[in-house]
């Protein structure tokens, strides 16, 4: 299965000249700017790069055009980043993706004799499978109910950086900032002359 | 005001205004009229109006002032500091989440971010437990707080059908709104199912230009705070006038505790500015931090008289924690819909707001636009199932199809549901962090399934070929409830709390039940009638020394 491209034309990167200043540093500085990784070892790296490339894939997208997923996940990590609510069953933030991480290797090696990063990806995908039914093998997931990483953890804090990057906004048709120019086509799905038309 | 000090103010308040005036200033140790803690839908009216009357007012806001020019950014990402992101623990068998689904920090409090949904409460709101045995009556009644929504409503402004047809008859002083595609679908599909439905509000962005306020531009990010100016928040529309009339808005000061003396008055207010620890003396206190840092400051601000707590010999405060039920639901349209575009808040219905013995639960639940923005979006498609991969990308480049419809249903009050001092961990202040307990009950349940499928229903009438929806909860209000006595609850009908004659509590945390109403008018129609009420009755209320009686068992 590909992903087909339904807004070749989008590119909402172009319109930044239409944007307040304040907007376009924030968001040109999310394209420019990918942080370092300073809080995951070399192994934990590659195992969540592993699982981003599974949850978000990108194969299809020309190199120049992937959005870097694990940096963002990492800086999360880095600066003790708080959504405001800590699930009362749950570690920290930090402490929930190391120890989700652990997890993705206890039950890999469980299922298949090797840690998640060495499997092939249908492998991958059959321990993310175990943790998406809420109960796969391993001790990380006595410490934490696995449903809850799954979705709150790793699905919302990955699509989180994705559906942050005007390159996937151009994948959903998405008209990005709009001040102070605003909206007039209101009716009827239209869309402004200068947003992509679906293929 | 000879010698008083001054600092100067320079913040862009909307995109033709910019609020440069010099602000009144108090010294710490200069014993105040009124300390205010919050600056939202209850504190920001509160300073107007006690500024206004000739009172000295200090306002304590744990947040930032947001300039719209440099603060306010036009993408999703990048608004969290908009949000009250430090940590809460949340538990229960149903969890709320907190952070940007309903707390704000900073001038404006929540109604910074909120979509600006401003309908009223219904006269039955007052008297559910008159009226269905549960929940509780408000110890005043809808008329009492009738002329004050209808100054709210001229105040925000708000923008609304001329003959609104749910609760008591009333009007909105701007003409409605412009719907985008998205709310259209919720208007067709009432239509076309025979229910009545309203478009264009009521909703607090004016209609037309308010002031140095322009009018809407459409973009649709309401959520995350309006760069325009023209959506309602209590920064643009009671807060400039509350330091014109000489309040200080004293921002990036965060309460910690609220200090009494030995004849149990409260003389003034601790909090931390800069990593430096100072007192606000005051002659009173009002709290207005909404329903979790309220209880939170009440519940860490322990003495010889309140053990457990200031005001608290109840035991009532933190109790009766209710969020709104407010699932999601979206259909997918063959047909283009960019709901990304205009207001999210655009049209409702309330056909279902009143309890129907048809139903096998009492109470209900209106109908109300959403528009999720990528992010909200795509976390709706995971959560419904645990989504990813290829599959998640191809539904997520449905997202100019979808249409969605917000479920806003009446949750009904339980002591079972709390908000508590978490007993280890601590914020940076030092300060407890608050623990909030959430369990949804059996009429809530039903009334939740039954107002999903009415939301599927409508969506399909207006031609979705597929709904989905997904649980979630919005607003919280309760915890400092208001009732008839010291024994029933935390505050009188004037927001004074029974136990300390000059220590008020006056936000969303002093509803005893919430209707199917976004709270924010509700709270600053309390706010504006506790204001009045203290013009005419300062004098007795604030120097009355002695304390009111306790319970013997305490």
């Amino acid at each position: 299965m590909t992903i087909r491209d339904r807004y070749p034309d989008a590119n909402v990167l172009a319109q930044r000249g239409h944007w307040d200043e304040a907007t376009r540093h924030v968001v040109l500085d999310r394209v420019h700017n990918v942080p370092d990784f300073r809080f995951f070892d070399s192994h934990e790296r590659a195992t969540l790069e592993a699982l981003c490339a599974l949850v978000i894939p990108q194969d299809h997208r020309q190199t120049d055009r992937r959005v870097p997923l694990a940096p963002w996940i990492d800086a999360r990590c880095t600066g003790g980043h708080s959504d405001g609510f800590r699930l009362d069953t749950m570690p920290s933030n930090p402490d929930a993706w190391r120890l989700g991480l652990q997890g993705l290797d206890q039950t890999s090696q469980h299922l298949f004799a090797s840690d998640f990063v060495s499997l092939e990806p249908d492998r991958q995908r059959r321990v993310l499978e175990s943790v998406r039914q809420g109960n796969p093998y391993g001790s990380a997931w006595q410490e934490m109910p696995a449903k809850r990483w799954w979705i709150f953890v790793a699905l919302r804090q990955i699509t989180a950086v994705y559906y942050a990057h005007p390159f996937a906004w151009d994948e959903i048709g998405f008209g990005g900032p709009a001040y102070p120019r605003g909206y007039f086509a209101l009716n009827h799905g239209y869309p402004e002359p200068w947003e992509a038309r679906e293929r | 005001m000879g010698g008083a000090r001054a600092v100067k103010l320079h913040v862009h308040l909307s995109s033709d205004w910019v609020l440069d005036t010099e602000m009144r200033e108090y010294r710490p140790n200069e014993e105040v009229d009124f300390c205010i803690i919050g600056s939202g839908a209850g504190g920001g009216v509160l300073a107007q109006r006690l500024a206004r009357f000739g009172f000295s007012v200090v306002v304590l806001e744990a947040g930032p002032w947001h300039d719209t020019e440099t603060d306010m950014v036009s993408d999703e990402a990048g608004s969290a500091r908009l949000y009250w992101n430090d940590e809460r623990f949340t538990g229960g068998t149903d969890p709320l989440e907190f952070g940007a689904n309903n707390s704000g920090r900073g001038v404006g409090g929540s109604t910074i971010h909120y979509a600006g949904f401003c309908p009223r409460l219904h006269p039955s709101d007052f008297r559910v437990r008159s009226l269905d045995g549960v929940g509780a009556d408000w110890p005043m009644s809808y008329e009492d707080l009738e002329p004050y929504y209808a100054a709210m409503e001229r105040e925000y402004p708000v923008s609304g059908p001329r003959q609104y047809p749910w609760g008591k008859p009333h009007g909105y002083p701007y003409a409605p709104l412009q719907a985008g595609t998205a709310g259209q679908m919720l208007i067709e599909g009432c239509a076309k199912l025979g229910i009545p439905v309203v478009a264009g509000g009521p909703v607090a962005i004016p209609a037309g230009r308010k002031g140095k306020r322009p009018h809407c531009i459409m973009r649709g990010f309401c959520l995350l705070g309006c760069k325009v100016g023209a959506k309602s928040s209590t920064m643009v529309s009671h807060i400039p006038r509350a330091i014109a009339d000489g309040a200080e808005m004293r921002a990036e000061c965060m309460a910690t505790e609220i200090l009494i003396d030995s004849n149990d008055r409260v003389t003034g207010v601790r909090y931390v500015h800069d990593s430096r620890l100072e007192v606000q003396r005051a002659n009173a206190v009002i709290v207005a931090g909404y329903a979790i840092e309220s209880p939170r400051l009440l519940l860490n601000s322990k003495s010889n008289a309140f053990p457990d707590g200031l005001a608290n010999t109840s035991g009532l405060v933190g109790k009766f924690l209710m969020a709104q039920a407010g699932p999601v639901v979206w259909g997918r349209f063959p047909n283009m819909i960019r709901q990304y575009k205009a207001p999210p808040a655009c049209a409702l219905t309330e056909e279902f707001y009143e309890t129907d013995p048809r139903n096998d639960f009492v109470r209900g639940y209106a109908l109300q636009t959403v528009a999720p923005l990528p992010i909200a979006m795509a976390h709706l498609l995971i959560e419904e199932n645990g989504e990813y991969g290829e599959s998640l990308l191809e539904r997520m480049q449905d997202y100019n199809h979808y249409a969605a419809i917000g479920v806003l249903g009446e949750i009904l009050p339980d002591a079972r549901n709390f908000v508590s001092l978490h007993p280890t961990e601590k914020d940076r202040f030092g300060m407890p962090l608050a623990y909030s307990h959430f369990n949804l009950f059996e009429n809530d349940r039903r009334m939740m399934h039954a107002g999903i499928a009415r939301a599927r229903a409508v969506l399909e009438a207006a031609g979705a070929t597929e709904t989905h929806s997904v649980n979630r909860y919005a607003h919280l209000v309760g915890t400092c409830r208001m009732g008839f006595s010291e024994r029933d609850s935390v505050v009188d009908q004037w927001c004074r709390t029974w136990d300390v004659a000059n220590l008020f509590v006056c936000d969303g945390s002093v509803l005893p039940t919430q209707g199917s109403a976004n709270p924010a008018i509700t709270i600053s129609a309390l706010a504006a009638r506790t204001a009045d009420w203290l013009h005419h009755n300062a004098r007795h209320a604030l120097t009355r020394d002695e304390r009111r009686p306790v319970p013997a068992h305490r």
